[in-house]
């Protein structure tokens, strides 16, 4: 069964065994530690959410051939505007004002990429320190609270029909991140600039807008990230984000996606970032020690790799 | 700009004030102020009866303990707590390292209560998002004993046991008081400081900076930097040397960045210039044995403030009154004492090279 999948489409499907079995592995493990439980099966995925929605977006990034290396520093200063306006004006207000400075710096990353044609490594590397040293100057470091409660319960703490909304978020951001990425003209044309540019130019895609739209999304999915992080902790935070960068990146590439462009997966992302959720609440709870915990994260991560991305032609 | 910096980081917690200004006496704890303004009580003030362990070990607790990051510090920390828990029969059932990341800190909340602890100790990384962060374990009735931070409304003895916390402003204090005994209490100092947002670090530097400006009037900073990266001190320290070549003395914030700073030095030969810092490292503690630049270090006693964390737990469980705020008491390790220091501050021998080239 398993070499009949590897025939087909290895890196497709070989993620989600590889996930299964590390659930069993701690499902048996940790049996009398409450992993099974399902407060802390939802704890899992609402603590991945932030991670999930910028995997959503960072798998239209790469298969398009570009990489954003700025979304963390997108994270903090979203939520930090977003806080800052909810100081002085209604929630609503504040949620609009954190995405619109997302969709700002996608804009301008997007531009930079696609029009004046500069690698998009270097402009977000550069974006990613500029940004980082705006959120800290944003406040003066200073930690902003968040005291809407109507924010705090639909970007953090709510429930509805028993499941928190954090889950609701990780579902729509997959759920349509999916159906964008496999069933639109959109998706295809992404796709298309991704594996080759200049047919898709031939065929008509307008290759400088798919690539600056991309980068768009890449921003404004970071943005709503640091929204759901606010929502979360109920306050923004220079540091939000900071270190999120390589969770994501490796959360889509486990899922399937090729750093080289040209293909990629919505849901093997899921399955990416949900997994370095599962290794992170697993180990802790095992009672490893913090170097312990790395070790392990380490080696189970790098078995994943093996039996997903082992490139055959190499 | 930066003063505005760094007298807004000095309240950040909004909780826990230092006052400063009574002279050094060695009895640390007189200085600093709990968050209510409560008397501060020495660590070693902290006693349970054989009647109160034997009470605690029936009950066959478990702790998780939630640190912020990891490093030497934490280690002794740890070290003392793990100590006292077994002489209590606490079991240790989980351990997280947050990477002072304040979402993470709140994910490994969620994560090990999922174990159901009786004690949680940790750092709060944020006032903010901690008070968010804890309030899972304060409603699940589990202890928390508090390192340092506060999380902003929290209550002494509803919410949480005790806070215990190093002597910061002592640390900070003696390494100016160092640095004057190495200079003669006069000549040009930079400054070199933690440019974030903070608790810890800021309270030591700017302990150092107020006990330079008030009690030594000849000695005068010339020179501020700050740092976020400690890989990139060298090459701060070496534009401050270009900028201000005659200096006599730098704090540096802690040891791993003085490291860098002790690298700008060697490369410029530079014999002259004397290296006050904070926390006992072995490259910085070897130079200072060696006849260096390191004139001293200023430390904790980590390893007492871990026990004291444990026993105030102790506490805690058997719902005995708890003092609101305890304090670890601050060191300063010179060639004199630096073997001494190493088992004071950390509970362990100083490191073989530290030894071997003090004979």
């Amino acid at each position: 069964m398993l070499s009949a999948l590897r025939a087909t489409e290895p890196a497709k499907y070989v993620i989600y065994v590889g996930f299964l079995a590390i659930f069993a592995l701690f499902a048996v493990a940790l049996r009398d530690s409450g992993f099974l439980t399902t407060a802390n099966l939802l704890n899992i995925i609402q603590q991945t959410t932030s991670v999930t929605v910028m995997a959503v977006a960072t798998v239209f990034v790469l298969t398009v051939g570009e990489i954003d290396l700025s979304i963390g520093s997108v994270v903090a200063i979203a939520a930090l505007v977003a806080a800052v306006t909810m100081r002085e004006f209604p929630w609503p207000l504040g949620v609009l004002a954190g995405l619109a400075a997302g969709v700002a710096i996608g804009f301008v990353n997007g531009a930079l990429v696609a029009y004046v044609r500069l690698p998009s490594f270097l402009v977000t590397l550069a974006t990613m320190g500029l940004l980082a040293g705006v959120a800290r100057s944003l406040t003066n470091l200073q930690s902003v609270p968040v005291e809407d409660d109507v924010f705090n319960a639909l970007f953090g703490s709510a429930a509805l029909l028993g499941i928190p909304s954090l889950v609701l978020w990780s579902v729509a951001a997959v759920g349509i991140g999916h159906f964008v990425f496999r069933e639109t003209r959109f998706g295809a044309h992404v796709h298309a600039t991704g594996d080759n540019a200049g047919a898709a130019r031939a065929g008509g895609v307008k290759v400088e807008r798919i690539r600056l739209a991309c980068l768009v999304v890449s921003s404004t999915c970071a943005a709503l990230a640091g929204l759901l992080y606010a929502g979360r902790l109920h306050g923004a935070r220079y540091t939000l984000g900071e270190t999120d960068l390589l969770t994501v990146i490796a959360a889509v590439i486990v899922g399937g996606t090729r750093l080289s462009g040209g293909a990629g997966s919505v849901p093997g992302a899921l399955i990416g970032s949900l997994l370095m959720g599962m290794l992170n609440n697993g180990l802790i709870l095992m009672g490893l020690s913090v170097s312990d915990q790395m070790i392990v994260r380490g080696f189970i991560i790098l078995a994943a790799v093996a039996l997903t991305l082992r490139d055959r032609t190499r | 700009m930066l003063e505005r910096i760094i007298s807004k980081t000095a309240v950040f917690a909004g909780t826990i004030a230092f006052a400063a200004g009574l002279p050094l006496t060695g009895a640390s704890a007189q200085e600093t102020k709990g968050p209510g303004g409560e008397t501060a009580t020495p660590a070693n003030a902290l006693m349970l009866s054989d009647a109160e362990v034997a009470k605690i070990k029936e009950g066959k607790y478990s702790a998780a303990l939630l640190w912020h990051t990891s490093s030497d510090f934490v280690n002794a920390v740890t070290a003392g707590a793990s100590d006292e828990f077994s002489r209590l029969g606490v079991t240790i059932v989980a351990t997280t390292d947050a990477g002072f990341d304040a979402a993470k800190q709140k994910s490994d909340v969620e994560t090990v209560m999922a174990k159901k602890p009786s004690v949680i100790l940790a750092l709060p990384l944020d006032p903010v998002a901690s008070a968010e962060a804890f309030r899972p374990a304060v409603a699940a009735g589990t202890k928390l004993v508090l390192l340092s931070n506060v999380p902003k409304g929290y209550v002494q003895g509803k919410d949480y046991v005790a806070i215990v916390t190093d002597d910061l402003f002592q640390m900070g204090k003696q390494a100016a008081d160092a640095l004057a005994a190495a200079l003669g209490k006069k000549g040009k100092v930079a400054w070199i400081f933690h440019d974030a947002q903070y608790y810890v670090t800021n309270q030591r530097d700017n302990a150092f900076k107020t006990t330079i400006e008030k009690d030594y009037p000849d000695m005068k900073i010339v020179a501020t930097a700050g740092i976020t990266d400690p890989a990139r001190a060298q090459d701060i320290a070496q534009a401050l040397l270009t900028k201000t070549p005659d200096l006599d003395g730098i704090y540096v914030t802690w040891a791993e960045p003085a490291e860098g700073v002790l690298a700008a030095l060697r490369a410029a030969g530079n014999t002259k210039t004397k290296i006050v810092t904070l926390d006992l490292s072995e490259p910085v503690a070897l130079d200072m044995v060696k006849g260096g630049n390191v004139a001293a270090i200023t430390a904790d006693k980590a390893y007492e403030l871990g026990r004291a964390m444990a026993t105030a737990a102790g506490y805690g469980l058997i719902g005995k009154a708890a003092p609101a705020f305890v304090v670890a008491p601050a060191l300063t390790a010179t060639k004199a004492n630096v073997a001494q220091a190493w088992q004071d501050s950390l509970h362990r021998d100083a490191p073989k090279s530290v030894t071997a080239a003090l004979k």
